[in-house]
């Protein structure tokens, strides 16, 4: 396992360069650059000819890389071309809040999903099966900022329960409450999301082993139904659902980009859209880069994740 | 056993996991809390007796100001507005265009040439330093280093390039003359309007205190920590917390040269334009901001039914205006039976709900030079078709139009403008872009016709850049010897009634050729909360008074 681990994480190595290089070179085949933000009839073109050289951007295209990516072996990301802050920190200060939105969004997702994808199977093509399994399909099929809008106009504005966006009260304590009531309406939109997509994995998942043999053997041992269920079943079932929730943890963080800017929540998504929208490349390559890192090491979780809880997979 | 401690162990390090990152942010947030112990003992008072007491004052932003650093502004009107919280120039500048004192005593000249400032006596850094012509020495030299970006445009004063830099090498400037600690002359190369003088470096020049900056590199100067962090400032108000395209938290600075705020502390909050309605209703802020703040227009009738707040307008701004590729559209016939085809009315009365004006040029009509006596090009498709028919337009012939995305107002605007001149028998090709594509776009000439706002200027000579034949990337690659020599003659005047009548003929010939056409000058809501007593959004100089301005508390 351990030489499993190494191997896997030096084959990330080139892959890792492989992605940033791409996405450097994609980013600069947008038309428009950092300096055309400030073009304006009255600012000398002399002195925007200074700025682009000053931003190293008259440098050929593969200079500009491998300076970017000398700086990234001595550990440093720049500094973002608009606010000249380090990139490190612009990055450092938005993980946190991206992080803590997805986990508990992922959560919550998976916490409707299971039992309701199980009690879906279990009663199969019952009234109560076609409710939730019509509900699931609302929930993928409404798009979240429409979602997010809905409950910010009913349980934001009209009823006055929640704060409409932020991620704490301004002026206010920053407490973990505080932090909790900020958090409720992103993550129930982003829960239930999540939960429409995986509440079908879990239903055909479990439908696929409740019919297996092995669990008639159960049953004829006089196990009851609950624990053939929840533990013989349910166990086998979750093999294909955690390749999925792992694959979920890179496209949660990228899907947390709308939900972000509809509640105005201080995570990486917003600080994406600022970034894309000024051409900010240091900032966005700091940006490929983690995205890039967590996919690999997601990847790699799962995995792990998967011989743990199938003892018949080894890695050798 | 084994393997339902395999089960449990999956489970316990899933919510180890959630754990650690909610954990992680509750640290960051108290780290921030104890570095800054100020901010702290404020809100231990905002929770007990002192409550009632502390006044703060929400404003409602819709861009994201990107910088604090208060000599490069990275063009961003976003930033202005906590910066001049922060700082005080030597001038304020009122709505209606007026120049009043404040770090400076008086500006006098006798010549137009040589301008004698003289500061005031007491004014002071936040810290408590006072604030003296060492530290205008200091910004001047440090901002207009050669290796150093910077917003001012200061090119006119003497001993500067024509791009308004020291040359390469050189570190004093010969157009400034320090006399003593609170005076201080410049000297501009030839003589310039005082309007000129006191909008550029009056109003437009902030200060950087030498005390702390003096051992900066200027190479690296923008990536210095002040610039994150600005501390040392000279405004009303003082930092206190940035988070970069969230909020700007400023407090009141106390040693404060003039009088002391009454508000305790300001929040400048970022939000998309829907959710700014939507917290203006429920009280989270207490006023949108100009010209970033805009609540969209189309949400008038639903703003104005808040019981909370006092909805107003302000005079009609600067026009969002259509600019012509003359290259490729050539024949003046062909702009103006555009011009023509416009049903600006329409989109005034029903887009904008009558809360806009319609002009043709660039200038807004509340500006000084704005040139009264022209008359604006009707909406009349027949005339259209005339010109165009005289112009021996192509029908098959398609024009491209390139739209900015971004301010929905004049993006739906431009949808109409596409129908009107489908009506005249125009085709269009629409396309939209984000600014930095449109820019790459239109300096390439892809365009025949785009549409974008020019920012504000008092100094009316910045209007006429855009016309000068010189600029082979220019928006509108126009070419007029005419239009050049009224441009340079405008220039260079300083006697104000001939300024007045060169810039009314140059009006004139350019209304004739149609370089450019205003679709609609928008008066911006100013909404406010009915708790506010003092402070307003402006179209400009919205913080001129900001120490007088207040809050009720409850």
């Amino acid at each position: 396992m351990g030489h499993y681990i190494v191997r896997r994480l030096l084959i990330s190595i080139p892959v890792f360069l492989g992605i940033t290089l791409l996405n450097f070179l994609i980013m600069n085949m947008a038309p428009g650059n950092p300096v055309d933000m400030l073009i304006n009839p009255n600012i000398p073109k002399e002195l925007l000819e200074i700025k682009k050289e000053l931003l190293g951007l008259n440098d050929p295209l593969y200079i500009q890389y491998v300076k970017w990516l000398g700086g990234f072996f001595r550990g440093e990301l720049g500094y973002s071309f608009s606010s000249f802050a380090p990139v490190s920190q612009l990055i450092g200060a938005r993980i946190g809040p991206t992080l803590l939105l997805a986990a508990a969004s992922m959560l919550v997702g998976i916490l409707i999903a299971v039992p309701v994808g199980v009690i879906s199977a279990v009663k199969q093509n019952s009234k109560l099966d076609y409710v939730m399994t019509g509900l699931s399909f609302l929930g993928t099929s409404i798009p979240p900022f429409f979602l997010g809008l809905g409950f910010i106009y009913l349980v934001g504005i009209k009823l006055k329960w929640l704060p409409t966006g932020g991620m704490s009260t301004l002026g206010g304590s920053g407490s973990f409450g505080d932090i909790l009531m900020h958090m409720i309406l992103p993550v129930i939109v982003l829960g239930i999301t999540i939960a429409g997509k995986k509440v079908r994995y879990v239903r055909a998942s479990m439908l696929d082993v409740l019919h297996q043999d092995y669990l008639r053997t159960a049953r004829a041992k006089g196990l009851s139904e609950f624990l053939v269920t929840n533990k013989h079943a349910l166990r086998n079932a979750l093999i294909p659902i955690i390749t999925i929730i792992g694959a979920e943890i890179p496209l949660v963080l990228g899907g947390s980009i709308i939900i972000e800017q509809v509640f105005q929540w201080p995570g990486i998504g917003q600080l994406t859209m600022e970034a894309i929208l000024s051409r900010d490349y240091p900032t966005l390559m700091g940006i490929n880069l983690i995205a890039a890192c967590v996919i690999l090491l997601t990847n790699l979780f799962t995995d792990i994740v998967y011989s743990i809880v199938d003892p018949r997979i080894k890695y050798s | 056993m084994k393997t339902r401690f395999r089960v449990q162990g999956f489970i316990v390090l899933t919510i180890f996991l959630i754990f650690l990152s909610a954990c992680s942010e509750t640290k960051q947030v108290n780290v921030e809390a104890t570095a800054e112990p100020a901010k702290e003992e404020f809100y231990v008072k905002a929770t007990t007796n002192d409550a009632k007491a502390k006044k703060t004052l929400y404003i409602g932003i819709v861009n994201a100001p990107v910088t604090l650093n208060q000599i490069n502004t990275q063009g961003s009107s976003a930033s202005l507005a906590p910066i001049n919280l922060l700082n005080d120039s030597l001038l304020d500048v009122t709505d209606t265009a007026q120049f009043i004192p404040k770090l400076a005593e008086s500006i006098e000249t006798q010549d137009k040439q040589t301008y004698r400032i003289k500061l005031k006596a007491n004014a002071k850094w936040n810290d408590g330093n006072p604030f003296t012509t060492a530290d205008v020495a200091f910004t001047l030299k440090l901002a207009l280093h050669a290796k150093v970006e910077s917003s001012f445009k200061l090119d006119f004063i003497e001993g500067l390039n024509d791009i308004g830099k020291l040359d390469e090498g050189k570190t004093e400037l010969s157009g400034l003359k320090i006399i003593d600690p609170t005076t201080f002359e410049i000297k501009t190369k030839t003589p310039i309007d005082p309007l000129v003088f006191n909008e550029r470096f009056g109003v437009k020049v902030n200060f950087l205190p030498e005390h702390i900056l003096k051992d900066a590199n200027p190479e690296q100067l923008s990536t210095n920590e002040y610039f994150q962090k600005p501390l040392v400032t000279i405004g009303p108000y003082k930092f206190a917390n940035y988070e970069q395209g969230q909020f700007v938290e400023v407090t009141k600075n106390e040693k404060y040269y003039l009088d002391v705020p009454k508000i305790d502390t300001i929040f400048i909050k970022v939000h998309p334009a829907a959710n700014l309605v939507a917290q203006l209703q429920t009280g989270e802020i207490q006023m949108n901001s100009l010209p970033v703040g805009l609540v969209p227009i189309t949400d008038y009738d639903k703003v104005k039914g808040f019981e909370n707040v006092n909805v107003t307008s302000a005079p009609a701004s600067e026009p969002a205006e259509i600019f012509f590729n003359t290259e490729k559209l050539p024949d003046k016939k062909v702009r103006q039976a555009i011009a023509y085809a416009l049903n600006r009315p329409l989109i005034v009365e029903q887009l904008l709900k009558g809360q806009a004006e319609i002009i043709d040029g660039g200038i807004p009509s509340s500006h000084p030079y704005f040139n009264k006596n022209i008359a604006n090009y009707d909406y009349n498709p027949e005339k259209a078709k005339e010109l165009l028919k005289e112009a021996n337009w192509d029908p098959k012939r398609t024009i491209t139009f390139i739209i900015p995305v971004g301010n929905k107002v004049r993006e739906q605007a431009a949808d109409i403008l596409v129908q009107n001149l489908e009506s005249v028998g125009i085709k269009v090709d629409v396309q939209k872009f984000d600014f930095p594509t449109l820019i790459d776009k239109v300096e390439k000439g892809e365009h025949d016709i785009t549409i974008f706002t020019r920012d504000y200027y008092i100094e009316p000579s910045l209007y006429f850049t855009t016309y000068k034949s010189d600029d082979p990337e220019s928006v509108i690659r126009f070419k007029n010897p005419l239009v050049d020599e009224l441009i340079k003659k405008g220039e260079q005047e300083i006697i104000e009634e001939k300024r007045h009548e060169i810039y009314n003929q140059l009006q004139e010939v350019l209304h004739d050729e149609v370089a450019t056409l205003a679709v609609y000058s928008e008066k911006r809501l100013q909404v406010v909360s009915k708790n506010v007593l003092v402070g307003k959004p402006l179209n400009l100089g919205t913080f001129n008074n900001v120490n007088q301005w207040d809050i009720e508390t409850k």
